[in-house]
């Protein structure tokens, strides 16, 4: 029973992560390169209704994953132009993308499915258990018997670092990150380099929002991102702005959410909101743990 | 680069205006009718979620078929957003302006002094004014009747009840269900566990699949649009589930065996008709089983799952509840 429930808490916090660590990646990318992107919750949510729309029509959950990953570029790239070639101030830009999300999400729901809700509902996406799934005891079941979407999702992790620390896009990435004014001196285009790493952050954004909806949820409902992308963001500080760290402060935070449903379900008799603010004390605690060097580019934010 | 960051801020603002505009408002106009009578809508979540909030707005459209009315509907989230909702439509003149829930009544009570020609009314509370005044839903007596169900068709003897926000108007569907459940079978636990809103549904999900993993072989909710997330916990375990608010058993027709349902578009239209004529009185309505605005509706397809001494004898309580011979507890608010 014990390990049951372990097993039942490893594999929520995958679930509750995934999302979380598809946006705190995108956002890892742009602010590598300088620019704040305060939108992934638009990005989440746009994402999870392209790819809920999409998959319902067609009845492929592919299709809609291919849509919602192809707008969250588009998004990537609007934000792009405003907060990049015309030198918006960044957190605007965010905050608009933000309101127009949500704005947009519920126009279109409400006209396609009926502005009383419907309660659509997709197939889920199949989950393909690896080798090992059965065999290894909690981490099997958690991290090996997962939906594809997840395990592009873990894989890019390591990937990303890769990217950052060994190839000549990562580090120039960095560089216009850091320093863009010696970035252009060098001959590298910071304005398409940015642009680059806003529409990846948008896709990555995307991807979330598409897990959300054909992985986990299976359903779009208006809001249902629920501040996952300000979660992600608070994620990306506490996780160092490094691949590994968002990864353990993202599984943290799934962790300790997954645990505080189960707390609760215990019926000890303590009130409840003592443990829905439990996922946010322990990413608090993570930072104040891990104080000290931020790992900021220096010119984040700044145009 | 100042300069040019100013010319920018109008693109944005117009995008900003857009989409305040396309989440905030759907007016209508009805046919001409002199002289307009307004009604406005403020729901505390998107009306979009074949639940609470789908409900009150298809009230509201009732009030402008049946009635003519001018219709407005707001979705508003916080204390702030209440207040400024209520002095928004009653500042362009609406007659009634509905609060969609107990957490509306402290704004509406803090609005109303300024505009004494228009009534507000909160869709649960106990606040009282010249032109304030609660309709309460007696939801309880058909989650009364859920619980009764869940006594008697549970194995584990443990049924799991996921709500959004710990609001008493929530609490109170609950502890009835408890109740019912107890009535028959003293023994019977409730799992009570909170999302702390009305939309994540993986919340919902997560919390539902906690409660089962201690035992719960029936589960109900009371969290809007995230239930459904509570739905598919009891559809994958192949347990049963009960609807809220409005008829969810085609939701999930394999999982939902009952909902308790509230007829709120009769209420709206009754209330919005009082108002209309000058006969409104600001008094506590409670609506309930006896004045069929609440019902608990079987779902049929399910229905022959359920033993036949049971639904025999949930037939016998809802009489009773009818005839006020069985009061169903619920929580002092």
């Amino acid at each position: 029973m014990e390990l049951e429930l372990f097993t039942a808490l490893c594999t929520a916090a995958v679930a509750m992560a995934v999302p979380l660590l598809f946006a705190g990646l995108g956002e890892l990318l742009a602010e590598k390169s300088g620019v704040i992107n305060i939108g992934l919750e638009g990005m989440i949510l746009l994402g999870a209704f392209a790819a809920f729309a999409v998959a319902h029509a067609t009845g492929s959950n592919a299709a809609g994953l291919a849509a919602a990953l192809a707008l969250g570029g588009v998004w990537g790239l609007g934000f792009a132009y405003f907060a990049v070639v015309r030198g918006a101030n960044q957190i605007v830009v965010g905050t608009a993308v933000n309101l127009f999300a949500t704005g947009l999400t519920g126009v279109l729901y409400r006209s396609i499915y009926g502005v009383t809700g419907t309660a659509m509902t997709i197939e889920p996406s199949p989950t393909i258990a690896l080798p090992g799934a059965r065999s290894i005891p909690i981490l099997g079941q958690a991290l090996l018997n997962q939906t594809p979407l997840t395990y592009v999702c873990l894989a890019t992790i390591p990937l990303m670092a890769l990217f950052l620390a060994r190839t000549r896009a990562g580090l120039e990435l960095k560089m216009v990150g850091e320093n863009p004014n010696a970035a252009a001196t060098h001959g590298i285009n910071v304005a398409r380099t940015r642009t680059s790493a806003l529409v990846a952050c948008g896709i990555f954004c995307a991807a979330g929002g598409a897990y959300l909806t054909l992985d986990y949820t299976h359903t779009f409902v208006e809001g249902m991102s629920s501040g996952r992308g300000f979660i992600a963001l608070a994620i990306v500080i506490v996780g160092r702005r490094r691949p590994a760290g968002v990864l353990v402060a993202a599984l943290l935070f799934g962790f300790v959410t997954a645990l505080q449903f189960h707390f609760q379900a215990l019926a000890l008799g303590i009130p409840f909101q003592f443990f829905l603010v439990l996922p946010y004390v322990a990413t608090l605690a993570l930072l104040a743990l891990n104080a000290g060097d931020t790992n900021a580019p220096a010119a984040l934010g700044k145009n | 680069m100042k300069i040019r960051n100013f010319s920018l801020l109008r693109p944005l603002g117009l995008l900003l205006v857009v989409a305040c505009a396309m989440v905030a408002c759907t007016s209508s106009s009805p046919p001409a009718a002199e002289p307009k009578f307004k009604v406005a809508l403020l729901s505390p979540g998107p009306v979009s979620d074949a639940g609470w909030n789908a409900l009150a707005y298809e009230g509201l459209l009732a009030i402008r078929d049946q009635l003519g009315a001018e219709v407005s509907q707001a979705e508003t989230k916080t204390p702030a957003e209440f207040e400024e909702g209520f002095r928004d439509y009653a500042r362009r003149g609406f007659a009634l302006v509905f609060g969609h829930g107990f957490e509306f009544q402290e704004a509406a009570a803090a609005v109303s002094p300024d505009f004494p020609k228009t009534t507000f009314i909160t869709t649960s509370g106990n606040t009282v004014r010249p032109n304030v005044a609660p309709l309460r839903f007696m939801l309880e007596e058909a989650t009364y009747l859920q619980g009764i169900l869940a006594a008697k068709m549970s194995k584990s003897g443990v049924a799991g009840a996921v709500g959004g926000m710990a609001i008493p108007s929530v609490e109170s569907t609950f502890l009835a269900f408890e109740a019912g459940a107890k009535s028959v079978r003293p023994e019977f636990r409730t799992i009570r566990s909170y999302i702390g809103n009305w939309e994540d549904v993986g919340a919902a999900k997560e919390a539902a699949k906690a409660q089962v993993q201690q035992g719960a072989d029936f589960l109900i909710h009371n969290a809007d649009a995230a239930g459904l997330g509570v739905f598919q916990v009891a559809k994958s375990n192949g347990i049963f589930a009960f609807g809220t608010n409005k008829n969810q058993n085609d939701l999930a027709p394999e999982a939902v065996l009952a909902s308790a349902v509230i007829d709120i578009p009769g209420a709206f239209v009754g209330v919005a008709k009082q108002v209309r004529d000058g006969t409104f009185h600001a008094t506590i309505t409670k609506l309930g089983m006896a004045d069929g605005v609440v019902t608990f509706v079987l779902n049929p397809a399910l229905a022959s799952k359920i033993p036949q001494a049971t639904r025999d004898q949930i037939e016998a309580t809802r009489q009773a509840i009818v005839s006020k011979k069985t009061i169903v507890p619920s929580a002092e608010f």
